[in-house]
């Protein structure tokens, strides 16, 4: 691959980011809500809250707010979180490890089995076995993740006792080393597998169709009548299909990173969505505003890569 | 104490605590050492500083890190606590306090008067915003002459000031680790040096607050716990699945439904308390707009007082957790609670009669009509909006539907709480709400703000109504300078008879919280922040 073209899409990443970030300080500012007064509780008189607003510099006019901001992450500077106290980026990043724990946990088992499931349905096309798993996609898709997850801590967890209900790790029982890896993954399976489902369905369904459609398609009779196994064709069938399927994976990637909250909310999982939230109830805008910069970088670079991978998998895509 | 009162005092509590089972609450054993409790908390605190913040996040997760000078009982009375003694000098104008020997910080350093003098002067009255808005502008002073002695000294004589100095309204924090620095940034908020019966041991954000036993705590013998952990668990339902599971011991707040769901499991136990980290003593309150002509007309006010049933708010939306608002001031401030007052009661013809009089005419289905109404253009129909967060769902819908019986309209309006605060109280752009107003440990610093024309906007959560009556102000003020308990019980009556009669408010219904617990512990205090100070768990 020419590395002009990488270059010349990395220059448009910046642009991008930086249009975004405007644009995120407008919406942010311009949407209805005062930070001191979640910030101020209840109680304080009108001096207070006008001491926190100056002290947030928020009673300065809003062009003045934009332009230190811009020139501050120029500077490669976040800001101070209003409720946290601290630099964002710190905030943000104490946070980002469990995100990107159970986001890509979640991304690749709904991957995998996607794949897998898909191929299944495909081979049995509009059979029983292809009917059962279609049904099975579709109401996996119709799901709200916070109710799945609200069943699953009912029925397998309190049920059965085999999951913990909440959080990364067992409050009683630090562990370390090891013990502290299998602790994790106790925790991490009933809410990546949540997660999953959702994803899970929508790849599933992309493969079948999209396999369906291949193995009528010329070459693939033209493989069979040279005797290939089965298997060999499936393969050749579903390269073609990956380019759709890695579409909506790569878009998915960036989404993730804001799309567990609820996820994170049922299960008490420590990452960024509980983050995003709370930071939108009490108007944190320096958090805010960090997190939505991640995300447009996430966003950005996803669809990035995914350019990238189109052309190893599909050899008749060339960039120039 | 007598022995009567003593044991006035164990019945007390022990109806407190009631069992979610069927047996019988087994008297506790004796307190057991040792064991780690641990505790849900609704959301991530942020930092750990209770004294910059009225946060009720950061407060549920601080306070045993910390002390005030005073604690509370039960009751809410206070309770020596850093300071072992105190007198009130000049007729309530200056107040002396003796603290406790030999009280260490967690750190190892002696804590002295300097640290009190310093923390009221350079924390609590610029960062706290309760303490702030009450005591900021009447303090004159304060003076540590020797170690053990700190001296408050007013420009008037002020009376709520023993009310405001437990943990959760005034905690100490240390001089020589605040001093010179900002206390909004500095770094020891999330690594907190107090004086409490808990050290902190790790605060990994999202997740949990790990605390260890302060060996040299000033209370002998105390904490029996060896530590205690702070569990962040956003979903009160997953909470108490939590709980079920064995995972957490202890709970803040049993939403009403999962106390049905619990009730005759003998695994846990539960108590009731007005206390809460974020604010204390609250009633669910309807406001009127005094400024809107519709509701300006009393008759109009009195017509939605008596066409709601408030004892449906209590089972429908509360499951019972609570009471039925009795007087504008709280139950739980029993001093200042008014017993036996007239408000008006459910009554749906007479609630009728007062729309007819006051000129909205029924004529067809759906609202009234307006026919000769001051202010409002003849053939207007009545409708109000009524605004709400977005968690008080239920309080607008049982309005619409109990309002719409007599013929007024209701249009709901939620408002999550960065939004609701500046439409209603600096706009003003809202006929009617409901609020749930926190009476606090003190008249003085929940209620006066409600009523004191002096409190109309801009600041959030004040005076709604804008409600002006020169008589009501005055005997707000005359009661803040009024230091016996008997003469200010006298003038928070007089008050309550006169709002009740003008009605800018209808109090609907008291809220508590229900703490819960696991069966194997006992010793929680649910009536303070220090909730674990004395708690223990059999093995």
């Amino acid at each position: 691959m020419p590395s002009r073209y990488l270059l010349r899409r990395l220059a448009q990443v910046l642009p991008t980011v930086a249009g975004l970030l405007v644009l995120n300080f407008c919406i942010v500012h311009l949407a209805p809500g005062d930070p001191v007064i979640a910030l101020g509780g209840e109680h304080g008189d009108a001096a207070y809250y006008a001491f926190l607003r100056a002290r947030f510099a928020l009673d300065r006019p809003l062009p003045e707010q934009l332009l230190t901001y811009v020139t501050n992450v120029l500077r490669g500077d976040l800001g101070t979180s209003f409720v946290h106290g601290r630099s964002v980026a710190g905030v943000i990043a104490e946070r980002l490890p469990a995100t990107i724990l159970l986001v890509a946990t979640a991304l690749v088992l709904s991957s995998l089995a996607g794949l897998g499931l898909g191929t299944l349905a495909a081979r049995h096309g509009r059979r029983p076995a292809d009917l059962a798993l279609n049904a099975a996609a579709l109401l996996g898709y119709a799901t709200p993740s916070f109710w799945l997850g609200q069943m699953a801590l009912l029925t397998v967890a309190v049920g059965t006792g085999l999951f913990p209900v909440q959080g990364m790790t067992d409050a009683r029982h630090p562990q370390t080393g090891l013990a502290h890896v299998l602790d994790v993954a106790h925790h991490l399976a009933l809410p990546a597998l949540v997660l999953a489902v959702n994803e899970l369905a929508l790849t599933t369904r992309l493969v079948r169709t999209g396999l369906l459609e291949a193995l009528g398609a010329d070459y693939v009779r033209t493989a069979r009548a040279k005797g290939l196994p089965e298997g060999r064709v499936i393969r050749h069938a579903l390269r073609n299909v990956m380019l759709p399927v890695l579409t909506v994976i790569g878009s998915r990637a960036g989404m993730f990173l804001s799309g567990a909250v609820l996820v994170e909310v049922v299960f008490a999982w420590p990452g960024l969505g509980r983050l995003l939230l709370s930071s939108l109830l009490a108007r944190d805008y320096p958090v805010l505003l960090g997190m939505f910069l991640l995300i447009s970088f996430a966003v950005v670079l996803a669809n990035l890569i995914t350019d990238l991978a189109y052309a190893r998998l599909d050899p008749r895509i060339r960039y120039q | 104490m007598s022995r009567g009162r003593l044991m006035a005092r164990t019945v007390f509590v022990l109806m407190a605590v009631w069992s979610l089972g069927t047996a019988p609450a087994r008297a506790q054993d004796a307190p057991v050492r040792g064991g780690t409790v641990v505790a849900a908390i609704v959301s991530d605190p942020g930092h750990l500083n209770p004294a910059i913040t009225t946060s009720g996040a950061t407060h549920a997760a601080s306070e045993l890190l910390y002390n005030g000078l005073l604690g509370r009982d039960e009751r809410g009375e206070p309770v020596p606590e850093l300071a072992e003694s105190w007198q009130i000098e000049q007729g309530g104008t200056v107040y002396r306090f003796r603290l406790r020997d030999g009280v260490r910080w967690h750190d190892g350093t002696p804590f002295t008067a300097a640290d009190v003098k310093f923390t009221f002067e350079e924390v609590l009255v610029k960062y706290h915003a309760r303490t702030r808005a009450s005591m900021g502008a009447v303090l004159a002073g304060i003076e540590a002459p020797d170690d053990r002695t700190v001296v408050f000294r007013f420009k008037q004589p002020y009376a709520p000031l023993l009310y405001q100095l437990d943990a959760t309204e005034a905690p100490i924090v240390a001089r020589h680790v605040y001093q010179g620095t900002d206390p909004q940034t500095n770094p020891a908020n999330g690594n907190p040096i107090g004086t409490g019966p808990f050290k902190l041991v790790s605060y990994t954000k999202g997740t949990e607050i790990r605390l260890v036993r302060n060996p040299t705590y000033f209370k002998a013998g105390l904490p029996h716990l060896d530590g205690l952990v702070m569990r962040i668990i956003p979903d009160l339902a997953v909470q108490v699945l939590a709980l079920e599971n064995g995972e957490v011991d202890f709970l803040w707040e049993l939403p009403g439904p999962q106390q049905a769901r619990l009730k005759g499991d003998p695994r846990f136990r539960a108590a009731r308390t007005g206390y809460h980290p974020g604010g204390s003593n609250c009633i669910m309150t309807m406001s009127f707009n005094l400024d809107r002509p519709i509701l300006k007309d009393l008759r109009v006010r009195q017509a939605v007082a008596h066409a709601l049933d408030r004892q449906a708010f209590l089972t429908q939306i509360l499951f019972g957790d609570g009471k039925v608002a009795a007087a504008p001031i709280s139950s739980e401030i029993p001093w200042a609670h008014a017993a036996g007052l007239a408000l008006p009661r459910p009554d749906r013809a007479e609630a009728e009669k007062l729309l007819d009089g006051a000129g909205w005419k029924k004529e067809g289905e759906g609202p009234r009509t307006a026919r000769g109404v001051p202010g409002v253009a003849d053939g207007t129909r009545l409708s109000i909006e009524f605004l709400h967060f977005p968690t008080f769902t239920k309080y607008g819908e049982l309005v619409r539907q109990q309002l719409g019986a007599v013929g007024i309209g209701v249009v709901l309006k939620p408002l999550e709480p960065a939004v609701f605060a500046p439409t209603v109280f600096k706009d003003r752009n809202f006929d009617s709400n409901v609020i749930s107003y926190c009476n606090g440990p003190d008249p003085e610093i929940g209620v006066r703000r409600m009523y004191h024309s002096s409190q109309i906007g801009p600041a959030p959560f004040t005076n709604a109504a804008a409600y002006r009556n020169a008589r009501v102000d005055a005997l707000f003020d005359e009661a803040s300078r009024t230091v016996e308990r008997d003469k200010r019980t006298r003038l928070y009556r007089q008050i309550q008879e006169l709002v009740v009669q003008e009605l800018p408010y209808f109090w609907l219904v008291e809220t508590v919280s229900t703490r819960a617990w696991a069966a194997r512990c006992a010793g929680f205090k649910a009536w303070t922040g220090h909730f674990a100070e004395e708690a223990f768990c059999r093995r």
